[in-house]
């Protein structure tokens, strides 16, 4: 019953977000394009506050140019599904249960973004997602575009 | 008295600075970040007791602070 | 897993909402409210209090909030005011100076007088410095109408080792003005002489606070604090007394105002572990110990285990256990002939004691900040009834009689 309705909220919610298994993610595979790669969990308040922001880059940047992949951390894919429930996301999911990325990537806090410019450089990294620097953070990537 | 409890102290202290093989990685704190897992959780409660035991008992404060929860930021 | 129709309509109306493109808020400008209400009765006609709270946090973004709160506390009933008691009935003068109270032969002295209200408000602001750097500074003001203060309070804390470990450095300057019911008496005076000087006097405690807090693992951490206090000015309880009795009889002739020192410097070391088991269970374990330099040692001790059942209910057995050693200057009774030392007090609350607490709260987690309980918690303080030094009559009477109480409480936390 609760994968049932599990299953209905996927259908029935975050529209254009993929959820993707980690190992699907290929960095190569967007090259040409400025990345934003962002990695939250569920129980990360300030993730939360993003998402509406990096939904709305979605919207002012054209599709062809940039794009944005997120990296979710939750070791449980149930607190990842409720928070989605609540919470919109318009860009990619890649699920990391195990933190083997986060590993790679040696990251120091949540939220981490990185952003990559489309020959595959990490350009920026920020640790910590905060609203009041939002007009920074997008100066950072209208640079690259 | 007094020599014994600065050597308590000293002991805490030096527990918590060599303990950085303990912690778990950020993206680890799923359950630290909880409500019910802070440290100053169920503040209210800790605020009655405090109340009541200081006009009651010769003993008062000395107790928690805020600490664990997300580490987000 | 039943799922019930509101539940499933409820989760229904929140993908439409998500679906109809209006993000369901996560709520970010919302007041955070905690409002309780605590009940307490002693046993035997002693102290009642209705105490309501009411506190609530607001976020101001990017980590930073506001809180306040707003306490009030209504007290009824009698208080031991340290006299011993006599095989005859005894005769006290109210603290006005204005009429008397008696009191039943081999009955604990109570004084009844007390029926007083307080009012206390606190606010606290947090804000992040850094990624690794807070800073919290506050207020609190509270009001009755013997006793008025005021403080502020500053709290800096520090991240280490990718935040599992945080310092944190505090302080706390607390002023009082103390105005008792008919003056501030001469200290170790006689009762009926209603000796008294000033109206009102003034004392300053300040704190200060050190602690380290450790993530153990996932599930787990654990902190150690240390603090000092400094207490200056007049610490003396204005109501209190220590009996005068006959050497050979035992009875009490007469009731002398008590006095104790003008500073007070305390230490205390504080220890608490909490762990959350794969259950969702979560075990609290504290431990304090506390001195001073009028010679009481203290030791705390508490635990809590929190059940989890089905559906967000929980069930939370607690346990607390105090021990104090005491007072230098604390006697059950002074002796007529012998010489008044400087400072002398009978109060109970500096005696040699101990006291369990046993509790029960139960409620209800509906989500991370949606939360209602009930506390039911019985209190039972003991000291020693006999002392050896009890000679005549008060070797019959209870010297330290048991102090028994019972608190139900009320929680409710919301966001608003």
């Amino acid at each position: 019953m609760k994968k049932l309705l599990l299953l209905l909220l996927l259908v029935v919610s975050p529209i254009n977000a993929e959820i993707y298994n980690i190992d699907q993610l290929d960095l190569k595979n967007h090259q040409g394009k400025v990345v934003y790669l962002d990695f939250w969990a569920s129980w990360c308040k300030p993730c939360q506050r993003s998402f509406p922001w990096m939904n709305s880059l979605l919207k002012k940047y054209p599709g062809e140019a940039f794009t944005i992949l997120t990296i979710n951390l939750d070791a449980e894919s149930e607190a990842m599904h409720q928070f989605l429930a609540k919470v919109k996301a318009d860009f990619d999911i890649y699920h990391d249960p195990s933190g083997q990325i986060a590993e790679q990537f040696k990251i120091e806090g949540m939220p981490t973004s990185y952003l990559i410019d489309a020959s595959g450089k990490v350009v920026k990294k920020h640790i910590g997602f905060y609203t009041k620097q939002v007009d920074k953070y997008e100066r950072e990537i209208e640079e690259l575009l | 008295m007094k020599a014994k409890y600065k050597w308590l102290i000293l002991c805490a202290l030096l527990s918590a600075n060599g303990c950085s093989s303990l912690g778990v990685k950020p993206w680890e704190r799923e359950t630290l970040a909880r409500e019910d897992m802070l440290m100053e959780a169920d503040a209210l409660d800790l605020a009655f007791d405090e109340h009541i035991y200081f006009s009651k008992e010769a003993s008062s404060g000395g107790q928690g602070f805020a600490g664990g929860g997300c580490g987000c930021n | 897993m039943q799922l019930s129709k509101k539940k499933v309509a409820g989760l229904l109306s929140a993908a439409t909402c998500t679906l109809l493109g209006s993000p369901v808020q996560s709520a970010d400008n919302d007041w955070d409210v905690d409002s309780a209400i605590l009940f307490y009765a002693e046993d035997n006609d002693r102290i009642e209090v209705v105490e309501p709270v009411i506190s609530a946090t607001k976020d101001l973004g990017d980590d930073e909030s506001l809180s306040m709160k707003l306490v009030l506390d209504s007290l009824t009933g009698a208080s031991a005011t340290g006299a011993v008691p006599s095989t005859i009935v005894q005769t006290f003068t109210r603290p006005s100076g204005n009429g008397t109270y008696t009191v039943d032969p081999n009955e604990t002295p109570l004084d009844d007088t007390f029926k007083d209200t307080r009012v206390a408000f606190s606010m606290n602001w947090e804000k992040p410095v850094d990624r690794n750097n807070r800073r919290n500074l506050g207020f609190n003001v509270s009001n009755e109408y013997d006793f008025t203060s005021i403080s502020v309070n500053a709290l800096w804390q520090h991240d280490t080792n990718q935040k599992n470990t945080t310092y944190s450095y505090g302080i706390n300057i607390e002023l009082d003005d103390i105005d008792p019911v008919g003056g501030v008496p001469e200290p170790l005076t006689d009762m009926l002489a209603q000796d008294k000087g000033d109206s009102s006097d003034t004392k300053n405690i300040v704190d200060l606070l050190f602690g380290v807090t450790q993530v153990i693992d996932k599930s787990s951490l654990f902190q150690v604090n240390l603090s000092l206090s400094e207490a200056d000015g007049y610490l003396t309880d204005p109501y209190k007394f220590v009996s005068v009795v006959d050497s050979v009889t035992g009875e009490p002739i007469r009731q002398l105002f008590e006095n104790r020192p003008d500073s007070r410097s305390r230490q205390s070391l504080y220890g608490e572990y909490k762990k959350m088991f794969s259950n969702k269970d979560i075990f609290t374990a504290s431990y304090r110990f506390m001195t001073d330099d009028w010679g009481i040692d203290s030791n705390t001790f508490d635990f809590t285990y929190r059940f989890r059942l089905k559906e967000g209910y929980f069930i939370e057995p607690h346990l607390r256990w105090y021990q104090q050693s005491e007072a230098d200057f604390y006697r059950y009774f002074q002796v007529d002939g012998e010489p008044v030392p400087a400072e002398a007090t009978a109060d109970y609350r500096l005696g040699e004691m101990d006291a369990t607490t046993v509790g029960v709260k139960f409620g209800k987690q509906i989500n991370d900040q949606h939360i209602w309980s009930v506390r039911l918690e019985q209190y039972v303080q003991s000291g020693d009834s006999s002392p050896s030094e009890a000679f005549g009559q008060l070797a019959q009477q209870d010297l330290y009689p048991d102090v028994e109480a019972t608190m139900v409480q009320f929680n409710y936390s919301f966001k608003w």
